[in-house]
């Protein structure tokens, strides 16, 4: 059984039994085998001395129990790491950031609080998923949307307090964007409740967000500051249709045209998450293509071989799916008013009509959705880009770290991320995903991303490899100037420290916060590169 | 059927003097749906990802090529053994699954359903 540091067994021993007096014999898991189930599966040192795992897991199932484990956690110097629904698959899933921590696994805390249709918002506990949400709302047929990352069977506190993201309207695909009032408890086991829930009796906690002075939610998000037992979000009113028309530019120069365009309509609230292709090259990002290669054999091609590559092709350089939500009059109007904007502003920009759906869906019409996302319906479909496939059948992908690159929404700068990111594939041998068609992400509404899927293994081989690029990628952004919006905890110190901006003068003033607030530093050490005093002398 | 209804009759009191239920196919495929279904159901979503099945699907799909059914559903030769191996430890994308999502009472369902027909 592996031990918290500086834990004796005899000390670890007594803390367990004190975690069963508060939670049941039933929810401490210690064996071996239970542990193994906190295992990252997607981890990027999977087998290694340096895999992060777990000495116990303990599962609350209120904020009572949660309250009672902080204290015992205290009394033995403990560190704790608390997990939602421990989904969070590429930045290190169940797995604590410090080996040897115990995870608080809150997946019992599962109770949708309120959901309300009239004002638009929910009230979760961390071991919700998207789909307990969503079929809770099925069952009493209450008229509002929810945004959904990818994968629908995380939480949406532990993926808003990750920063994931969505794919609906700007304010509710940044997910803790949309967040409304926040119940936590501390290090020290007191509940604390943010926003006006910090006013007894209040009606007012999902409503409005800010209560009185220091507004304290974001110290909760990719950190270590408590442990959040409640959580609030804004959610939208089903919209009455869904409709999408692509926009098709010719020229590898007009991308930047369709970025500005894309931007203006996103920002005055028009369409929903665009997304962004390239028809002459075949997609979006991915693994380059055997065409792409051969277009890239000599070094980054000029513009005017792009052109030339385009031309030869005969199809456009780009095209941008946008997605409306709204009565049908609203939808059909914004998206001629689309239409009359490109056809203005871009010579040859080119339209098609998409998908048209009134709102909701029956459950038989989602089944074969393929685009259960876009309606804020959880699906686990995403999977299928990882799956076994025939070009994959002798060694499928078995995890992925994923590194998504903030970047701002200029075409330049999606090229010049598409060039470094390729670069720095190249420069250890390991054949570009990104090449000159490469295109961004728009999870956030105001920032592209650019991403990179690195590859996980259950082999050490393999994964070393992995790692070094994974790095080599944090550093090549860093130069450029773009942070990473999320990682893996093998990452997370080293992209943490590219916030360098006056010596480091965030991480020092969380550092100040943390000694304050969790004097023993229990919870979670290290994540987000936020170490205790105790262990701050041996970071890198 | 009077054999089938005595044995079964005993199968209940036994298992109620043990404190126990015993692993249910028909409660093992309310979990599979919740937890299963939405990578290993049979219903795919037209044009989507998986090259017209779901994930699992799609991936067993290519690994055993018209040998054996893709959808676990109607596979008739899994071991309970092999089921609790793969929830538990994950495979290939497919991550672990923890007891506080699917207890061992609701693994012993699921392969008591997915078990159900095997031959």
């Amino acid at each position: 059984m592996a031990l918290p540091p500086n834990v004796s067994e005899e000390e670890f021993a007594s803390a367990l039994s004190e975690f069963a007096q508060a939670v049941g014999d039933e929810w401490v898991f210690s064996s071996d085998e239970d542990v193994a189930l906190y295992r990252d599966s997607y981890s990027i040192y999977w087998g290694e001395p340096e895999e992060r795992v777990a000495s116990a897991a303990v599962a609350p199932a209120n904020v009572e129990e949660v309250q009672q484990i902080v204290r015992v956690a205290n009394r033995y110097n403990i560190p704790i790491y608390p997990i939602s629904t421990g989904r969070n698959l590429t930045y290190g899933g169940a797995a604590p950031t410090l080996s040897g921590s115990v995870v608080v696994d809150l997946k019992r805390m599962n109770r949708v609080l309120e959901v309300d249709e009239d004002r638009h918002f929910a009230l979760v506990e961390p071991g919700v998923s998207y789909y307990d949400l969503y079929n809770y709302i099925q069952e009493r047929g209450l008229q509002v949307m929810l945004d959904v990352p990818d994968p629908g069977w995380g939480s949406p506190i532990g993926n808003s307090l990750d920063h994931g993201a969505g794919y609906t309207m700007a304010p509710f695909r940044d997910h803790f964007g949309s967040r409304c009032g926040i119940e936590f408890v501390t290090a020290e086991g007191e509940i604390v409740r943010t926003g006006t829930g910090a006013m007894p009796g209040t009606d007012t906690w999902q409503d409005y967000r800010y209560g009185v002075g220091p507004m304290i939610d974001g110290l909760l998000a990719q950190s270590n500051f408590g442990i959040v037992t409640k959580m609030g979000f804004w959610l939208a009113p089903m919209p009455e249709t869904f409709l999408t028309g692509t926009v098709t530019v010719p020229r590898y120069r007009d991308f930047d045209a369709l970025v500005k365009e894309v931007s203006y309509l996103e920002d005055s609230f028009l369409t929903g998450m665009p997304s962004f292709g390239s028809p002459a090259a075949g997609g979006g990002f991915g693994q380059a293509s055997p065409q792409m290669a051969e277009l890239m054999q000599d070094g980054w091609p000029s513009v005017e071989r792009l052109e030339e590559f385009v031309s030869a092709q005969g199809r456009p350089a780009w095209s941008v799916e946008l997605r409306f939500y709204g009565p049908e009059e609203v939808v059909r109007a914004s998206w001629d008013a689309a239409k009359r904007r490109f056809r203005d502003r871009v010579a040859g920009a080119a339209f098609e009509d998409g998908d048209f759906w009134r709102l909701p869906l029956s459950a038989e019409e989602l089944a074969t959705n393929p685009r259960k996302p876009l309606l804020g319906v959880p699906a686990l479909e995403i999977f299928a880009t990882m799956a076994r496939n025939p070009r994959t059948n002798d060694a499928p992908l078995e995890g992925h770290a994923d590194l998504f690159a903030i970047l701002p929404r200029k075409a330049e700068a999606v090229h010049e991320a598409a060039r470094a990111m390729s670069d720095a594939y190249g420069e250890l041998g390991v054949p570009p995903a990104h090449h000159p068609f490469s295109t961004p992400l728009n999870f956030y509404s105001r920032a592209f991303i650019v991403p990179a899927i690195v590859p996980t293994w259950r082999d050490p081989a393999r994964n070393a490899q992995s790692r070094a690029l994974y790095s080599r990628l944090v550093d090549r952004c860093a130069e450029h100037d773009w942070i990473v919006y999320r990682t893996n905890p093998a990452f997370q110190d080293q992209v943490v420290s590219k916030l360098s901006y006056n010596d480091n003068a965030l991480l020092r003033f969380e550092e100040k916060l943390k000694d304050g607030i969790d004097p023993n530093g229990i919870i979670s050490p290290g994540r987000y590169g936020i170490w205790p005093a105790s262990m701050r002398s041996g970071r890198a | 059927m009077k054999v089938t209804i005595v044995v079964a009759g005993l199968a209940i009191l036994t298992t109620a003097a043990l404190g126990q239920n015993a692993p249910s196919a028909d409660t093992g495929k309310v979990v599979f749906d919740k937890w299963c279904t939405p990578c290993h159901g049979a219903v795919a979503p037209a044009g989507g990802l998986g090259d017209g099945a779901l994930p699992g699907t799609s991936a067993l799909r290519v690994k055993y090529n018209g040998e054996l059914p893709a959808v676990l559903e109607e596979r008739t030769d899994l071991a309970p053994e092999f089921i609790e191996t793969v929830v538990r430890g994950g495979l290939f994308g497919m991550p672990i699954t923890r007891k506080t999502e699917v207890s061992d009472s609701e693994l012993e369902d699921i392969i008591a359903y997915l078990t159900r027909s095997n031959n």
